[in-house]
């Protein structure tokens, strides 16, 4: 009977392995080629959700942000249009273009923070319509054999910069759900280069999801292309639908009950995500010429897991200010909990007059080095007149959701102890209370037991 | 003063082994560099190991190294990182080969 069991499971997993790596339609892409979104949308496969997909983050670059402080009421906020010093430009000033060219080398290239946009940049971030919808590069996010060479920009016909996309059959035959590299393709270089905005390599090296051959999207599992996020304080726009560990572990993961009472305040990243990395600062006000006589912000740039969190209680609610974004909470707000981030800090331009934090067009200083013509550039676009600028810096917080380990985690000798990850005074505990939570005592005899069961 | 024979001849060994394969420890040196890619050989889908050719921004010669890290390898086979790209790129000497630690595109949104 086991026997029979184990044949019939291989069957119906052969079966549908086999199933998942056809995808239907292939006799008709083959035959009239692949068009884009409507060949998707073609013969009753995937009706309507080309129109949907413009109402997703991913396409608008922007969704309200109700636990942000300081915010527009109504307004939507995200890449589109955030003024911050990780990045400093947005899709509105930092839009998409040929740059100036080098005035050594007589060179220009195209940049902008729109570049991942997944339409062809004609159909541009929140465009609509029937335009809009067939610009939609499906493939770059399902396709596994998408040839990337395609997806540049260049100046068409009528001098406009568009985005290539690859619309091959051979693409299109190999569509599915996005592997890890459908993700990061844009998500591992945001923020100007391989691991500088968030610090994570998704890899087996330095994530146990990745080592159990999970992909982004068992996590980030979409609704209807809605991805579920987390509550970075830094990432704002999100599709209203929100994913946590505990959605797979649940609220009580551990066999140890001891363990399990710490959820309540202690969130699980925590623990399981000790490191961190990532650019640590950026200076927006002073750029570095780069070997290819191009300029870029001078960055500080860390590896993924180089550097320790910081943590603080949050509780998913965000304090936003010009000189700080970051997370709200204390240890009497039983909403909050203790999280680990990882800290950053910008330097760019503010207006002297109001205090409010000045964006910048990367054209400009991309070319010449010319920090104050980006921000003119910038203020421009944007209608702003009578600006003084003057540097100052901004620190954020950013969430720290990945590169999570099992057996690296921190244990209780890592934050009981005098000097350990957590700076208890600091988040709110009295000295006496401190020299409590610091002491071996606290697990001395638990270890002790475990450690001879061990050996 | 004397020296017990099982202290002195390790010691002696250690010397003799630095002294014939003086590269040995120079090999395990990480050398950086900044440079443009000028060629990419792969040998089809499934092969385990590339060669890059940069040309070093700096000195503007040009250095081959071995490519053998799979994230890498999937970035050349689907044109990630093509010919052109600028890469930020340490590597070090192997049995006088140059094999590649580290290979990441300079250019981030």
């Amino acid at each position: 009977m086991k026997g029979t069991v184990i044949v019939l499971s291989a069957l119906l997993l052969a079966a549908s392995a086999a199933q998942a790596k056809e995808h239907p339609g292939k006799a008709s892409i083959e035959k009239n080629g692949y068009q884009g979104p409507s060949t998707c949308e073609a013969q009753g496969c995937h009706p309507g959700t080309a129109k949907s997909f413009l109402s997703t983050v991913h396409w608008k670059h922007a969704s309200p942000a109700s636990n942000v402080e300081g915010l527009e009421p109504g307004k939507e906020y995200g890449m589109k249009n955030r003024i911050y010093t990780m990045c400093n430009g947005n899709d509105t000033v930092n839009n998409l273009k040929e740059i100036p060219p080098n005035p050594k080398t007589g060179k220009t290239k195209f940049t902008g923070c729109n570049t991942c946009h997944p339409g062809n940049h004609i159909s541009d971030v929140g465009s609509t319509g029937k335009e809009a919808e067939n610009a939609i590069d499906c493939l770059l996010c399902h396709a596994s054999a998408y040839d990337y060479r395609q997806r540049k920009p260049y100046k068409d016909g009528a001098g406009r910069v568009v985005m290539g996309q690859d619309r091959s059959v051979k693409a299109a035959l190999s569509v599915g759900k996005p592997g890890v590299k459908n993700c990061m393709v844009c998500h591992e270089a945001a923020g100007g280069g391989v691991l500088i905005k968030r610090g994570f390599a998704f890899t087996k090296e330095n994530d146990v999801h990745a080592a159990k051959g999970m992909v982004c999207v068992d996590c980030h599992a979409a609704k209807d292309h809605r991805i579920p996020t987390g509550f970075d304080p830094n990432n704002w726009a999100n599709d209203g639908v929100r994913v946590s560990c505990a959605d797979c572990h649940g609220e009580k993961p551990h066999q140890d009950e001891e363990t399990n009472r710490h959820v309540a305040r202690i969130a699980c990243q925590a623990c399981h995500i000790p490191r961190t990395g990532g650019a640590l600062a950026k200076d927006f006000t002073k750029w570095t010429q780069g070997s290819d006589g191009f300029y870029e912000p001078t960055t500080l740039r860390m590896e993924a897991n180089e550097t320790v969190p910081a943590y603080a209680w949050y509780n998913r609610t965000v304090a936003n200010t010009p000189s700080f974004i970051g997370p709200k909470g204390s240890r009497a707000d039983r909403e909050s909990r203790i999280f680990p981030f990882k800290i950053f800090e910008g330097k760019a331009y503010y207006d002297r007059k109001t205090g409010e934090l000045l964006s910048m067009d990367f054209a400009p200083p991309m070319a010449t080095g010319d920090t104050l013509a980006g921000v003119a550039s910038a203020a421009k676009t944007l209608g702003i007149t009578g600006y003084d600028p003057v540097p100052g810096w901004q620190t954020i917080y950013f969430g720290s959701s990945h590169l999570v380990t099992k057996t690296k985690a921190l244990t209780c000798a890592n934050c009981h102890a005098p000097n350990g990850a957590l700076n208890f005074k600091a988040l709110g505990y009295s000295d006496e209370e401190v020299r409590k939570l610091t002491s071996a005592a606290l697990y001395f005899d638990k270890a002790a037991a475990k450690q001879k069961e061990d050996w | 003063m004397k020296f017990p024979l099982k202290i002195l001849l390790p010691l002696i060994l250690a010397a003799v082994v630095t002294m014939v394969f003086p590269t040995t420890r120079a090999a395990a040196d990480e050398i950086k560099m900044v440079g443009v890619i000028t060629q990419i050989d792969i040998a089809g889908p499934d092969a385990k190991t590339a060669t890059a050719t940069l040309t070093d921004n700096k000195t503007n010669e040009s250095v081959t190294v071995i490519v053998d890290d799979d994230l890498t390898l999937d970035k050349f086979k689907d044109h990630r990182i093509v010919v052109g790209d600028e890469i930020r790129l340490k590597y070090e000497v192997r049995d006088g080969k140059n094999v590649s630690r580290y290979f990441r595109k300079t250019a981030g949104c």
